[in-house]
């Protein structure tokens, strides 16, 4: 899907691996501008990601998103037979799309021509970034400073400046985009043996209480879920987990 | 603008390169060698039926390439390359016609092998009626083996032992399959729009094979 002028648009967008529990539920994201995404490890952001590239498709959902994208994966894989120069050119071509001079901003060393399975792991990671800003519209980068040295990784901060991109950051670059806490949602405090149910329903930050028989789900806003579990121990409840 | 069918032809002369860098051909195309080989060391009879050993030898040869040609990339660069072509339709059609190019050249090099190797005389119109049978096999092979490759079955174990199991089946149901319409005819040094009928199959079969990859991925 295409032609949402040069953002992408996620609309009520869900994610489940085959049967598997819901990664992702009814997510709503508008990109225009730089958006950085956050979140502990399992959140769902680099699921995210490839839902914005193209990569997967939402179980429900819908996603609109410009013509040229530029995708960085997580990690880009170290055995790759084909020399730095061909890959770009290939994928140049492919885009239809001239060379660009990313490898000299980001200051590459070593040899264009050879095995890409030979460069260093921030060497390929640049060559990486290289065929992703082929992409005129968006950028979606999944950690995309891992491996860059101070410089490059400052370079890259200001290339991405102007830019339409969605980015999953664990390091707090980019402090002036736009941030999105994909942990943000809630927490869910799974409890047994419940004793003053209506003393937690009544606390600062709980949503929802869901009681069944001596056990119940409470669902909690992030900030106030530390007192929430305090409180749910102070009164002598067991907790099972938090989620 | 940059038009889709440019995009899938770049994409093809990426995936042939990326193949040849990868040498993973070299495994079937050496026991393509090897058996024909073997096939044409002595007489191997008339113009026609000689054909019917080298199409029964490429619909392996071509199933097995296509798994090599399927799983060339690895699976994270083969995310980039669906997200730098605009989706997996137009990959995945690359993917296809690779085969294709693959499979017509080792049908090309069975062809004229035939009329180097053998004591008989060919005819231009035997030499295309090779051709042909042999294209239809590298056709049947091409779409088995991208039938069960990547991102169909993305375990490279299970696209192994089911393109095997279908592979192995298929010769003994004999006249039951298109790849059987294609032998019989050839072993009765004939040729006949059974062929044809089996390259259509070939044909259905190759872009079922796309259709069923995009809608899995």
């Amino acid at each position: 899907m295409g032609g949402y002028l040069d953002g992408v648009l996620l609309d009520q967008v869900s994610k489940r691996y085959g049967r598997g529990p819901w990664v992702l539920r009814d997510l709503t994201l508008e990109v225009t501008g730089t958006v950085v995404l956050t979140g502990a490890n399992g959140t769902g952001k680099s699921t995210l990601l490839k839902i914005a590239a193209g990569v997967l498709k939402p179980s429900s959902g819908r996603v609109v998103r410009p013509a040229s994208v530029g995708y960085v994966p997580e990690r880009f894989p170290s055995d790759v037979k084909m020399s730095a120069s061909s890959y770009l050119a290939h994928m140049g071509r492919v885009r239809g799309a001239g060379a660009n001079d990313v490898l000299e901003r980001l200051g590459f060393v070593g040899s264009l021509s050879a095995p890409m399975s030979e460069l260093s792991k921030g060497n390929a990671q640049k060559v990486a970034l290289a065929q992703a800003f082929l992409a005129t519209d968006l950028l979606v980068f999944d950690e995309p400073w891992t491996g860059l040295d101070p410089e490059a990784a400052a370079e890259l901060c200001v290339m991405l400046e102007g830019r339409t991109a969605l980015v999953s950051d664990h390091e707090g670059h980019l402090e002036s985009a736009t941030r999105v806490d994909l942990a943000g949602g809630h927490v869910t405090i799974e409890l047994s043996r419940v004793v003053g149910l209506d003393a937690l329903e009544a606390l600062e930050g709980v949503q929802s209480v869901l009681s069944r028989g001596s056990s119940a789900r409470v669902v909690v806003a992030p900030d106030r879920s530390d007192q929430v579990l305090a409180e749910a121990l102070r009164l002598g409840c067991s907790v099972r987990s938090v989620r | 603008m940059f038009g889709a069918e440019r995009a899938v032809i770049s994409l093809v002369r990426y995936l042939a390169a990326d193949v040849f860098r990868g040498q993973r051909f070299l495994a079937p195309l050496l026991v393509f060698l090897g058996v024909m080989g073997m096939l044409f060391s002595y007489d191997p009879g008339p113009q026609l039926s000689a054909y019917s050993g080298s199409s029964a030898l490429i619909y392996p040869i071509c199933a097995w390439l296509a798994v090599v040609v399927a799983t060339s990339e690895d699976v994270v660069r083969r995310e980039i390359t669906v997200v730098s072509a605009g989706g997996w339709p137009r990959v995945l059609s690359a993917v296809a016609m690779t085969t294709v190019l693959f499979g017509l050249g080792v049908a090309v090099v069975a062809t004229v092998w035939a009329v180097v190797a053998s004591p008989r005389p060919y005819t231009f119109g035997e030499f295309l009626a090779g051709l042909g049978a042999h294209g239809v096999c590298a056709l049947l092979g091409a779409g088995v083996g991208l039938l069960f490759a990547r991102p169909v079955f993305t375990a490279i174990g299970r696209t192994v032992m089911a393109v095997f199991a279908v592979v192995v089946f298929t010769y003994p149901l004999g006249r039951w399959t298109p790849l059987g319409w294609v032998l019989d005819v050839l072993g009765h040094n004939q040729f006949s729009l059974a062929v044809l009928w089996a390259g259509v199959f070939g044909a259905v079969l190759v872009s079922g094979a796309v259709v069923l990859g995009v809608r899995r991925a």
